[in-house]
């Protein structure tokens, strides 16, 4: 997204927002957890909190799909969230069965959301490399 | 799907951000529609053909 559209710009300031609050929510419901067990009704609705901003974003998203009037830019989007998808799948598969059989460290399931964004991210510069080009 | 689109942009001597400018679209949309390496939507193909002054099928060549 060399110039950013006013879409573009909404969008990453409410994703932004929304990540902001994940680590906080993150941070909150593992200082309640590490402070003694919680019965399981407890610990369903402290668990639960840090799920609403990952909610929140994929309502963002598809906010930024409507708002978009680009319709080049939704696609190279949509293709980046499917590259994050699929990366983020494959990556998690791979690594749960090195967790089982290899003894290798497991990872925590809440670090998948920020896994999954850095993956979208990355996806992008090949997609602007792709789809870039130069002025003729 | 094939297309005119450099060659009526060149005749008039625009550049691929010009032509950006007068469709609202980004340069990077000009530009990947120019190449083929993406179709552009029924609507934008006739903005594009209304800019141009020109029916759909006078650009957008079926291959």
């Amino acid at each position: 997204m060399g110039s950013r559209s006013p879409a573009a710009r909404r969008f990453l300031r409410r994703v932004a927002i929304a990540s902001g609050a994940y680590v906080v929510t993150v941070f909150f419901t593992l200082h309640i957890f590490r402070r003694g067990p919680l019965h399981l009704p407890e610990a369903i609705g402290v668990a639960i909190v840090p799920s609403l901003p990952i909610l929140a974003v994929i309502a963002i998203v598809g906010l930024y799909l409507k708002e978009e009037t680009d319709e080049f830019k939704r696609e190279i989007f949509i293709q980046s969230l499917l590259w994050g998808s699929g990366l983020t799948l494959a990556l998690t598969s791979f690594w749960s069965f090195l967790h089982l059989f290899a003894h290798v460290p497991g990872v925590d399931g809440f670090h998948v959301f920020a896994m999954f964004w850095i993956f979208v991210a990355i996806s992008a510069f090949p997609l602007a490399r792709y789809y870039g080009g130069s002025d003729e | 799907m094939n297309n005119r689109l450099k060659v009526l942009r060149a005749e008039r001597n625009w550049s691929q951000q010009d032509l950006a400018q007068r469709l609202e679209v980004s340069r990077q949309s000009v530009n990947a529609i120019e190449t083929g390496k993406y179709d552009p939507s029924l609507p934008l193909a006739f903005r594009i053909a209304r800019l141009f002054g020109l029916p759909i099928e006078a650009i957008f060549i079926d291959s």
